[in-house]
């Protein structure tokens, strides 16, 4: 039982490889090119696809492409995707692509029809649908055709437009044309350049500013990148933006400058990462007003219209819906429809629906307008031809497209219809409300300056907090003064203090140099400078010319003298006469202190 | 005979300095005498002859809180409440303790939502909702310019006092926070009045219908619509569009002559 239970098992589990691998692989080939329709000189993007789940891609080959020497090859790539997923029950699939990308640049005119691609997977061939490219003489490009912004090569190696060129990276702002008329389409296209390996998940755009413009962006889901040449280098060519910008007024109008930061480096750990910041440079459009003499509600597109009644017979009093949808290419919000009144019946503000699409570098869309007619009378009544008219850049002249006239028939008597949709009474209506009286005197005041820009005001307010900050100053220097005084003071005391012990230890070497350092502080004090080690000539000299009356300076330089000697013959003092001395010291630097308060 | 000449000069010289002010004196008189053809104007009942003789005063530089109230009266009186918002907007900006401007401005704010919800069910005035605006709405720009040198004359004695007197007491700090209270509150008041916490100048709607478009274009797209009273803000400007910020956060480009500036320092309107 067991060993049967674990042949099951094994074979459940088996199961899925065994069918993964009789399934046959699930293959596809495109052949494709972006535009189909250019002119000689500008570029196109063909691309060969093959994509395959399951097999193993062998080759893929478009052997026509040899044929033309006519198509200059300017870029070749080749990219080589592989996955994996993993699905419950069916094991590992392998899903792998190669897709080849060729920027052509047409040298002659005509059609090329090119072959299938073929492409071999485990061994059994797998062809594409064939393709024509059209190739149109050079010529002025009425915007009708190819969406050159997709081609960034076109012209970077005769002249490096819309960019401000680095060896390492720059951006370039694509506008195709530069010259149109007020409603047309101007392709803007944003590419990085770069010969760095940047990390694709770091790169932050920052969009170009398109004032006058009316913009549809085409989101750019994930960045792709070509290898194109500029002035003899290769650079990898990502596209950063691609919109659809409609001018709204004539005159030149500017793209500003695109901006993008990016990392590169970082990877490896020796490898630090740096960001990368590039500004592009703007662009001018030139727009020119439509073509006159012209219809004064005409845009720049071409448009088909289709209008209906959603019934045509209806009680008198309810409502009809008219729809009428404008479908083409342009700008669909450009459209404007009026309709004209209509006798009998009551029209409501229409609801306006949009529906737009970006395909192929061209915006193209829908725009559909919904009426609710109510008859007020019974009869027949009629929607006339409503007119649409529009300026064809293939033809460069004007055109219209027109509805059919639509009619519908209301029956019964006209009931009144619910207050919330009469119609509106614009006409103002004076309140109940009293509003008086009017004021029969006034200053006829102009707009007094108020006192806050009064020239006066800043002075008066900055006055308190500089007299604050001064005040401040003043007690912080004060203060400064007298922590110095105090400083001196208690060194004074110290000094005194010690001589008062070495007269009671009867030490007068020590009292003398007390002494002699207690009057030389004072006088420190007094006059801000050392005066120890001044000869006692001079020290006089100094003395009287800082004021010291006569009979001071005499007794200090007696003081200083009997110290002095004193120190050098100390066995001779007696203590009375230490006491005495003392005395006389602490008259002299009392008189010093006074003498420094006078000053 | 000195004495001749100096009393000829006495009589001659106020003759001469008046007949070197002739505009001004006959400007004074002929603006003075256009009020008073306003007034009478708006006595009769002719409401559009006075707002005509009343918008001469304000063409002419004339900021006057009364003028611009009387105006606001005479469209209020006409049934043109948006203006009627604006002008007496205006009057209590310059004036802010204006009781009768106050009340008038609410009756037109009411007499048009009045109106408005008569045809469509109801209707609502965007009015400002700031909390700044509310609280200095009463306090005049002069007032709160005074109050703020006391505040800060006190403020400082009290703290040049605290920091170098030697005997502190308790209501020298009482003093101390409370000055600077009253100090902050005026510069902040000041700053509110100078619209530093705004990002545009005080403009109403003054069409029913100001419709706000994603560009400065009669074709751009519409965002939304402003109503006439709607208060907002101009938070940018292109040839004769504005971009109005309306005060719950919608915003678009709209010709500027559907709107009216508030603030006469601006000069739009």
């Amino acid at each position: 039982m067991i060993r049967l239970v674990t042949f099951a098992f094994l074979a459940m589990a088996t199961l899925p490889w065994a069918a993964t691998a009789r399934a046959e692989p699930e293959v596809t080939v495109t052949l494709d090119a972006t535009p189909t329709e250019v002119r000689v000189g500008e570029a196109t993007r063909l691309e060969v696809r093959v994509r395959a789940r399951g097999g193993r891609i062998q080759n893929l080959e478009l052997n026509d492409l040899k044929k033309y020497p006519e198509l200059e090859i300017v870029s070749h790539q080749t990219m080589r995707p592989m996955q994996f997923s993993f699905g419950f029950g069916s094991g590992v699939q392998k899903e792998s692509s190669i897709t080849n990308i060729f920027v052509l640049r047409p040298t002659v005119a005509g059609t090329y029809e090119f072959g299938p691609a073929v492409a071999k997977v485990d061994g059994k061939s797998y062809r594409s649908t064939p393709l024509t490219l059209v190739v149109l003489p050079a010529g002025r490009d009425t915007g009708g055709g190819a969406d050159q912004a997709a081609a960034p090569d076109a012209t970077v190696d005769a002249e490096l437009t819309g960019a401000r060129y680095d060896e390492r990276a720059f951006l370039r702002t694509v506008v195709e044309p530069d010259e149109v008329y007020i409603g047309q389409q101007v392709n803007v296209t944003v590419y990085l350049y770069t010969r760095l390996r940047l990390s694709p998940q770091s790169v932050i755009p920052s969009k170009p500013s398109m004032d006058g413009f009316w913009v549809h962006d085409d989101p750019i889901t994930s960045l792709q990148s070509e290898t194109v040449p500029v002035m003899g280098a290769h650079y990898r060519a990502y596209v950063l933006q691609r919109s659809a910008a409609f001018p709204q007024r004539s005159g030149e109008l500017t793209i500003g400058p695109p901006n993008v930061t990016f990392d590169v480096g970082g990877r490896s750990l020796f490898d630090a990462p740096q960001r990368v910041q590039r500004e592009g440079v703007p662009v001018a459009v030139n727009v020119n007003p439509l073509p006159q003499p012209g219809p004064a509600d005409a845009v720049v597109g071409r448009y088909t219209l289709q209008a209906w009644l959603d019934r045509t017979t209806a009680d008198t009093g309810d409502a009809v819906t008219l729809r009428i949808d404008a479908t083409g290419l342009g700008n669909v919000q450009d459209l404007r429809i009026n309709l004209p009144p209509l006798v009998g019946v009551r029209t409501l503000q229409p609801a306006i629906r949009d529906q737009q699409h970006f395909q192929r570098g061209k915006l193209s869309g829908t725009r559909s307008w919904e009426w609710i007619l109510i008859a007020e009378t019974p009869g027949e009544h009629t929607v006339p031809p409503i007119e649409l008219h529009f300026f064809d850049l293939d033809i460069e002249e004007y055109r219209a497209v027109s509805t059919p006239a639509l009619s519908f028939t209301s029956s019964g008597s006209a009931k009144r219809a619910p207050p919330a949709i009469e119609p509106v009474d614009t006409r103002p209506k004076p309140s109940a409300a009293t509003f008086g009286p009017i004021r029969m005197y006034s200053a006829l005041t102009r707009g007094e300056t108020p006192m806050r820009d009064q020239g006066w005001f800043a002075w008066l307010l900055a006055f308190p907090p500089v007299l604050f900050l001064l005040v401040m100053l003043g007690a912080g220097a004060a203060r400064h003064r007298e922590q110095r005084s105090a400083t001196a003071g208690a060194v004074q005391r110290q000094l005194v203090r010690s001589a008062e012990n070495a007269l009671q230890a009867n030490d007068p070497r020590s009292f003398y140099d007390r002494i002699v350092a207690s009057i030389t502080h004072a006088l420190d004090s007094r006059l801000g400078d050392p005066v120890a080690g001044l000869p006692h000539a001079k020290l006089r000299t100094r003395l009287v010319a800082e004021g010291f009356d006569d009979d001071l300076v005499q007794r200090v330089i007696n003081e200083l003298e009997g110290a002095d000697f004193a120190r050098f013959a100390a066995s001779g003092v007696s203590k009375d006469e230490m006491e005495r001395c003392r005395q006389r010291t602490a008259a002299i630097i009392e008189r010093i202190e006074r003498s420094r308060k006078k000053t | 005979m000195r004495a001749w000449y100096v009393a000829l000069a006495l009589l001659v010289a106020p003759v001469g300095a008046a007949a070197q002010q002739p505009g001004r004196a006959s400007g004074v008189s002929s603006l003075t005498g256009i009020f008073k053809a306003a007034n009478v104007a708006a006595s009769r009942g002719d409401h559009a002859g006075a707002i005509v003789n009343y918008r001469k005063l304000t063409e002419a530089g004339i900021h006057d809180p009364d003028v611009y109230f009387n105006l606001a009266t005479s469209f209020a009186q006409s049934g043109d409440y948006a203006r009627a918002i604006l002008n007496y907007e205006r009057a209590l900006t310059l004036h802010p303790n204006d009781s009768k401007a106050s009340e008038n401005l609410r009756a037109a704010e009411k007499a048009l939502e009045e109106r408005r919800a008569e045809v469509e069910g109801e209707a609502m005035i965007r009015r400002s909702s700031s909390i700044s605006d509310a609280i200095y709405r009463g306090l005049s720009e002069d007032a709160l310019a005074i109050a703020m040198l006391v505040a800060n004359l006190v403020f400082f004695l009290a703290l040049t006092w605290t920091a170098v007197g030697r005997r502190r007491k308790g209501w020298l700090y009482g003093l101390l926070v409370s000055s600077g209270v009253v100090l902050l509150f005026c510069a902040l008041g000041l700053g509110v009045k100078a619209g530093l916490l705004r990002d545009g100048p005080r403009a109403v709607a003054l069409d029913d219908r100001v419709i706000l478009h994603e560009g400065p274009d009669p074709r751009a797209q519409a965002r939304g619509e402003a109503r006439a009273g709607d208060r907002g803000q101009i938070v940018d400007r292109d040839r004769d569009f504005v971009k109005l910020r309306v005060v719950r956060g919608l915003e678009g480009w709209t010709p500027s002559s559907g709107v009216g500036l508030i603030d006469p320092d601006h000069g739009v309107h």
